[in-house]
């Protein structure tokens, strides 16, 4: 009887005690319920612990607002994470692809135009223009990305290479270190290998920048020759061994960790995987190169770039100042710094100070190198996309290139707006 | 008579949740079929049997996604429902072995998809993985495979890790199956002088009918509405070699927003499934034996 009334009381004392917390928490929700609270979201996970400081820091700058960050994995953002916003309850600001996605979500009204806002002129305006449609600005690209193979610089220098000019000085390159016994091109085929690399290898095939505008029109064909060397160009890459054996079944993983080993010298993906690669192996000195497939005299490009994470303020949202103060504060150079330096990113932002030394080394990427905007993004039909990509595929999986185009533009000839 | 019409009361939350997670989808995605809707907009266009006509006749992803369906479906359904009942019939006894042997073949069940795909992938992976790996250390190195990288190939794998992840659950029905046969049949069959096959054949496997018309019915839909595996480990490629109605119905919706397609190709594809089911139901029952 003792022992029943002892854990009777226990139990009570244990309700009342959860009671009393529940009643501290309520009067602290209470005081966050004076607050606005603006949802963010996005899909970069990497950067979480550099959001979190900034959010933290633009909530003490501004006590009347909160900022809740939700973030999705890329892939699942990318597919279903504008469907969030279609109530206005989620994402006040949000992030948006370039590209297909930008498109549809502009096509639903989703977009607060920005245009007029004094934040606006915190960006480098050339490179926003991704984020306008019809003379609005609707979103602003955050972060700028070189979407070209990364590659070993000191590797380079121990073995007396020079970055090539040309398809057949790249072809050279390769074969020196084939000798050496070193992978000259890490591609995860698996993954994003197709999408990335594509961009680099088209850039002087195709100099026209609305070639896909066209493709997608009917005046363009991915029969032609444009496309077909291109595809050929992939061919060679496989049957000279210059990608490594399997690339189509290689992951993301396996490719960064060819490269993080020294077992390959370059990787076929970007700008953001140098500060993973660095995590991997703090010894390597990393650079940029893509690879010219035409004659040095015929090379218009040096580069891809992308000005991607693009800001923006949900049209539907009920508190889009508070939405348009946070927008604000992340694009102050000082706060812009401390998310490029964290994050090893560059960024659209005016005067960010690049203090980490992979982001000095390639800032020059930015102002003195030749880059074209990643031509994938300017494909707005995913469909036609994927075609693109799959020739790719059907290529490096032994399609011969002509007939590899053919397929690949049937579906683009079904899909064709 | 007020008890049994109080009886209907019970049925209402089931029904509720029926209506609201099936009946209501349904309607709308038959609705929709009809539509351009992108999904994100408020306003849409009626726009016939457009849709439909672009999925017969104007889609060739679409028509490989359903010879891909096919075979990914054919493969399962035989080789997962073989690996299920030999699997059953070694755990049947209930001895301490057989119970751990039990425990052994469920355990994937209880995974999630995502883990599966990824233990799968990293098991594929042409350089690192463990299968290319083991086939060397054994000396059958000419079978290493880019497993999911061979457009030739890529979907067989997939099968085989589908049947890995899903065979437990079938084992369960089988063994359900096996322990209603009555012992007295065996006994019979033991005096009558029938081999080990005979005895399968003309007692086990006529009995175990209902259990395996459940087991294949249940393999075919669940293989045809693969969609987690296949879109975690492949995304549908390489070169659409993979690409399955279900993902491409992701596709079509989630990334190139044309909803309206996409549910037009959601209904043809829930006809497909319930003729096949139905047909198999019908064969299946048509060759039930009693004794």
């Amino acid at each position: 009887m003792k022992r029943s009334l002892l854990l009777t009381s226990g139990f009570l004392s244990g309700a009342l005690f959860l009671t009393g917390c529940a009643g501290e928490s309520n009067s602290g929700t209470e005081g966050e319920e004076d607050r606005t609270k603006i949802s963010f979201i996005h899909w970069r996970g990497e950067d979480k612990a550099v959001l979190d400081d900034l959010i933290a820091q633009f909530e003490e700058e501004n006590p009347a607002v909160s900022v809740e960050m939700t973030i999705y994995p890329s892939e699942q953002y990318q597919a279903t994470g504008q469907r969030l916003l279609q109530d206005g309850s989620t994402g006040d600001v949000f992030t948006s692809f370039p590209g297909a996605q930008f498109e549809a979500i502009a096509s639903a009204g989703l977009f607060e135009d920005l245009s007029g806002e004094d934040f606006v002129s915190n960006f480098d305006e050339e490179l926003i223009s991704v984020g306008q449609k019809d003379g609005a600005q609707l979103a602003l690209p955050y972060q700028l990305v070189f979407n070209m193979p990364v590659y070993n610089k000191g590797m380079f220098e121990e073995l007396g290479l020079e970055v090539p000019k040309s398809w057949s000085e790249f072809q050279t390159m390769a074969d020196t270190l084939l000798e050496n016994d070193i992978t000259p091109i890490a591609f995860p085929g698996a993954d994003i290998g197709p999408n990335q690399f594509m961009n680099s290898m088209m850039m002087n095939n195709a100099p026209d920048e609305d070639v896909f505008e066209k493709l997608q029109n009917g005046e363009e064909s991915l029969t032609n020759e444009w496309w077909v060397k291109t595809l050929e160009d992939f061919q060679l890459l496989e049957q000279k061994s210059y990608i490594q054996k399997d690339a189509l079944g290689t992951s993301q993983d396996s490719a960064m960790a060819m490269v993080a080993n020294e077992e390959a010298a370059m990787l076929a993906t970007g700008s953001y995987h140098m500060s993973a690669l660095l995590d991997l192996n703090p010894d390597l000195e990393l650079d940029l190169m893509a690879p010219i497939t035409v004659e040095e005299s015929e090379a218009m490009y040096e580069g891809i770039n992308t000005a991607t994470f693009m800001l923006a303020v949900n049209s539907k949202s009920e508190k889009k100042e508070q939405a348009k103060e946070f927008i604000a504060f992340l694009s102050q150079p000082e706060i812009a710094s401390q998310y490029a330096n964290e994050t090893g990113q560059h960024l659209t932002i005016n005067d960010v100070e690049y203090e980490s030394e992979v982001l000095q080394n390639t800032a020059y990427w930015i102002d003195e190198r030749k880059t074209r905007f990643q031509p994938r993004f300017l494909i707005t039909n995913a469909q036609i996309e994927a075609a693109v990509l799959s020739s790719i595929e059907n290529v490096l999986g032994g399609a011969e290139p002509m007939e590899a185009a053919k397929e690949a533009q049937q579906i683009v000839d079904e899909n064709r707006d | 008579m007020k008890t049994s019409k109080s009886i209907y009361l019970f049925f209402l939350p089931g029904l509720f949740l029926y209506a609201i997670f099936f009946v209501y989808p349904t309607i709308s995605a038959l609705f929709y079929s009809f539509t351009d809707w992108d999904g994100l907009s408020s306003s849409f266009q009626f726009v016939g049997v457009e849709n439909y006509e672009r999925a017969f006749t104007g889609d060739t992803v679409f028509r490989k996604t359903i010879g891909n369906n096919l075979k990914f479906m054919l493969v399962v359904v035989v080789f997962q429902t073989l690996v299920a009942l030999a699997f059953a019939l070694i755990v049947l006894k209930n001895t301490k072995t057989t119970i751990f042997l039990r425990a052994l073949y469920f355990f994937p069940t209880i995974l999630s998809s995502v883990s599966v795909a990824f233990i799968w992938s990293f098991i594929y992976d042409p350089s690192l993985g463990i299968l290319n790996q083991l086939l060397e250390l054994i000396g059958l190195e000419f079978l290493a495979q880019n497993w999911l990288g061979n457009a030739n190939i890529a979907i067989y794998s997939l099968a085989v890790t589908q049947i890995w992840f899903h065979a437990g659950q079938m084992l369960i029905i089988f063994v359900a199956g096996l322990q209603a046969i009555p012992e007295e049949l065996y006994e019979v069959a033991k005096i009558e002088g029938a081999s080990k096959w005979q005895t399968f054949r003309n007692v086990t496997w006529p009995l175990l009918a209902p259990s395996a018309t459940i087991v294949v019915a249940y393999t075919t839909i669940q293989s045809f509405k693969a969609f987690d595996l296949v879109f975690a480990m492949t995304g549908g490629g390489p070169n659409n070699s993979t690409e399955i109605v279900a993902t491409y119905i992701f596709d079509i919706a989630f990334r190139s927003y044309q909803f309206g397609y996409a549910s037009a190709i959601s209904v043809i594809f829930m006809v497909i499934i319930a003729i096949i089911t139905y047909l198999q139901f019908k064969v299946l029952r048509s060759n039930r034996i009693s004794y």
